[in-house]
């Protein structure tokens, strides 16, 4: 097997009695885009910052290329790092802000010259070099900033939710820009982000983080379909997946949305499930209910359909093209029917999966 | 209420035409969303009908009247901003009763306005707290209440969700539909956020570089953009456009291997250039299909309710395209696509819509 880029091993990170990093391992490959994601306050910020040498560990190791490098300063990790916030130097001029980095490792001007002209390439902006960013539009700073990031010739690279904040177009056009990237480079990208549709977008490989740990790593399409634990289910999709507290009694699941029968993998007494907005049909069926349509929300390709049945809110999703659904959910409320195979049970306490719905009862 | 009318509208800043020469109506008693990226115009468009800002050339109208050098607070007009514009250190029906105050209304009056507002922007069970209490999405909705409480005939809400938490987006994102369905006030609402505004438009103004390149409802402006600019923007991922080597023109006859039939366009064949085409108009087979193009699978994502976006390259072309979930999971290399003639949109050398 080829050599990891990144083996992270039971990191561990604590201020006081708070506990936020606790016993987390993830592995990244070369050339693969890895996106670790999960909720606000879920220890992102510290394992970036634990991750470039920022932040000092309590216990683990951060294993770049096959080498231990947690007790060795920020400097000599040599992993390419795109910050959060990308503040600019506003004296210098787009080419020195992307040089900038290579200035403070000694690099020589050839490769210097090399690297600008590499990342302004691949970032679009070699037009802009000679600006100031005053001059720039948000989007084109954002790009220079994700150029500085990448300037320095590295294989591993770790960028922190570099598109916060910015508007729909302009990710949608970065997304694109930083998965050719990542291809053109065939260098490992490590992406940290709490966005669950750029998540979706840029991921081949996924780690989902929550309350400190990494509670499962998988290819994209593995997490999706198979999420281990509603922190899964949760932090990869758009619309987010709905939640439905309920009662398990034997091997019958109770909700608001009546009962269905279940298969349970693991014994667990006090479970809670998630189902995704597609696991939902508008339109009569087995296992229907009414639902009162609380917000329509134009997608373009579709609409996300938020809707509630006896307080609890859910959502769904139908496409512009399916009239007859558009027109029952114009309605103040309708008939609305779900997949019970979609319904997937998941331990109160733990929060890790437990079983999965099988039929309507 | 009344439509307001703008003539001639051009705002420069000293070389720079921020707005440039809008003829437009925005009807009465109707949500208009002016859209666009920054720097469009749109902003400097709304506080010109706010009055914040003085057109360089043309005239503004609320109904018959030429309001062009009346100042803001004469007007008649609500305004909410990014940032909630809120009393501190009271409680929120004190905030929403202080705009009120001046009207002189009796008790009663008073206090029916303030718990009908509150009613509907899902307000009543906090009336009594204290602003710092609550969310920055609640604080919102009471700022929004100020406004709609005076009655005023206009109100224009400035990119009103952007700068608010992403837990509160959904909710202030539901009252205001639910606000926009029960006023008759003519309202104004700027935005870049294309899910925003074909969600609580009834009509969407598009603008670039100063001009409003097209307005309609919501459906028609995603389902027949009438430029190329519009059909990209609207859309996540927008339209996928392509080149005039993919197309040959014969008489008024248009094909393209990409089509699953010839098109007749009459005279207009001979002014295509490009063709448009919405990620979910192409329809993608894992298999070899009679009449499809084959095309490879350059990459997967996933987007909203599970489908799989699609990255694939048609010879040199890259398109993208929207299948079901259970297809995009199953596919690898190779898939073979149709576009339905239903699906297309034409566009000249211009970029506008034929």
């Amino acid at each position: 097997m080829a050599q990891l880029a990144l083996d992270v091993k039971g990191l561990s990170k604590s201020y006081g009695n708070k506990v936020v990093l606790d016993n987390l391992s993830f592995t990244a490959a070369m050339n693969d885009f890895s996106v670790v994601c999960g909720k606000p306050g879920n220890g992102k910020s510290v394992l970036v910052r634990t991750i470039m040498g920022l932040e000092t560990v309590d216990a683990g190791s951060i294993i770049v290329r096959g080498k231990d490098v947690a007790q060795v300063s920020a400097g000599e990790r040599n992993i390419g790092y795109v910050p959060q916030s990308f503040a600019l130097y506003p004296h210098y001029s787009v080419k020195e802000n992307i040089e900038y980095p290579l200035v403070l490792s000694k690099a020589s001007d050839a490769e210097k010259k090399e690297a600008v002209e590499r990342v302004s390439e691949l970032l679009r902006i070699k037009d802009l070099l000679q600006k100031k960013p005053d001059q720039l539009s948000g989007g084109q700073k954002q790009r220079v900033a994700i150029a500085r990031g990448l300037a320095k010739s590295t294989d591993v690279y770790v960028l922190d939710d570099p598109l916060v904040g910015l508007d729909f177009k302009l990710r949608e056009r970065l997304i694109d820009d930083l998965r050719k990237t990542q291809e053109e480079l065939k260098v490992s990208f490590v992406y940290l982000t709490s966005d669950p549709l750029e998540a979706l977008s840029l991921a081949r490989t996924v780690m989902i983080l929550a309350n400190g740990k990494i509670v499962q790593q998988d290819s994209l399409d593995v997490v999706y379909d198979q999420p281990n634990s509603i922190a899964s289910m949760n932090s990869l999709g758009f619309p987010e997946a709905n939640v439905l507290p309920g009662e398990l009694s034997g091997t019958t699941f109770t909700s608001v949305l009546g009962s269905i029968k279940v298969k349970m993998d693991t014994n667990s007494s006090k479970v809670v499930a998630g189902i995704r907005p597609e696991g939902f049909v508008v339109g009569s069926g087995s296992g229907s209910f009414d639902g009162k349509i609380s917000l329509l929300e134009n997608l373009g390709s579709e609409f996300a359909v938020y809707f509630n049945v006896k307080n609890t809110n859910l959502v769904t999703v139908i496409s512009r093209t399916d009239n007859e659904a558009l027109n029952k959910v114009k309605n103040k409320s309708t008939t609305i029917s779900y997949k019970p195979e979609a319904v997937v049970l998941f331990d109160a306490a733990t929060g890790m999966r437990v079983g999965q719905g099988v039929s309507h009862v | 209420m009344y439509d307001i009318r703008l003539e001639n509208v051009t705002k420069k800043f000293g070389d720079f035409t921020a707005v440039n020469d809008i003829n437009f109506t925005i009807p009465k008693s109707s949500v208009t969303v002016l859209l666009g990226p920054s720097g469009c115009g749109k902003t400097t468009l709304m506080r010109m009908i706010a009055g914040l800002e003085n057109p360089t050339q043309g005239k503004i109208f609320f109904g018959e009247h030429d309001v062009t050098n009346v100042p803001t607070r004469r007007r008649n007009i609500g305004m909410v901003f990014q940032y909630p514009v809120i009393y501190r250190n009271t409680s929120v029906r004190k905030n929403l009763e202080l705009p009120l105050l001046s009207e002189k209304l009796s008790k009663q009056e008073l206090d029916k306005r303030v718990d009908e507002v509150a009613e509907i922007l899902g307000l009543t069970d906090v009336l009594k707290k204290f602003v710092e209490e609550l969310d920055n999405g609640t604080r919102q909705k009471i700022a929004v209440g100020r406004e709609v409480a005076r009655q005023p005939r206009i109100i224009l809400f400035d990119e009103p969700i952007t700068n608010i938490d992403l837990t509160s987006k959904l909710e202030l994102k539901r009252s205001l539909k639910e606000l926009f369905g029960r006023l008759q006030q003519t309202i104004i609402y700027v935005t870049h956020d294309q899910t925003e505004a074909m969600t609580l438009a009834d009509q969407i103004a598009l603008m670039q570089d100063g001009v409003i390149t097209q307005s309609d409802s919501p459906k028609e402006i995603y389902e027949n953009p009438n430029s190329q600019f519009a059909g990209w923007f609207l859309g996540n991922p927008g339209m996928n456009f392509v080149p005039p080597q993919f197309i040959s023109v014969s008489g008024s006859k248009v094909s393209s291997k990409m089509f699953s039939q010839t098109i007749d366009l009459g005279s207009k064949a001979s002014s295509v250039d490009t063709f448009g085409v919405r990620a979910e108009g192409i329809s993608v087979s894992p298999s070899e299909i009679k009449g499809g193009v084959k095309a490879r699978v350059t990459r997967k994502s996933i987007g909203a309710g599970g489908q799989y976006l699609l990255d694939l390259a048609v010879e040199n072309l890259l398109v993208k395209a929207r299948v079901s979930h259970s297809i995009g999971r199953s596919v690898s290399e190779n898939v073979w696509t149709t576009i339905e003639s239903d699906s297309i949109t034409f566009f000249d050398k211009s970029g506008k819509a034929i």
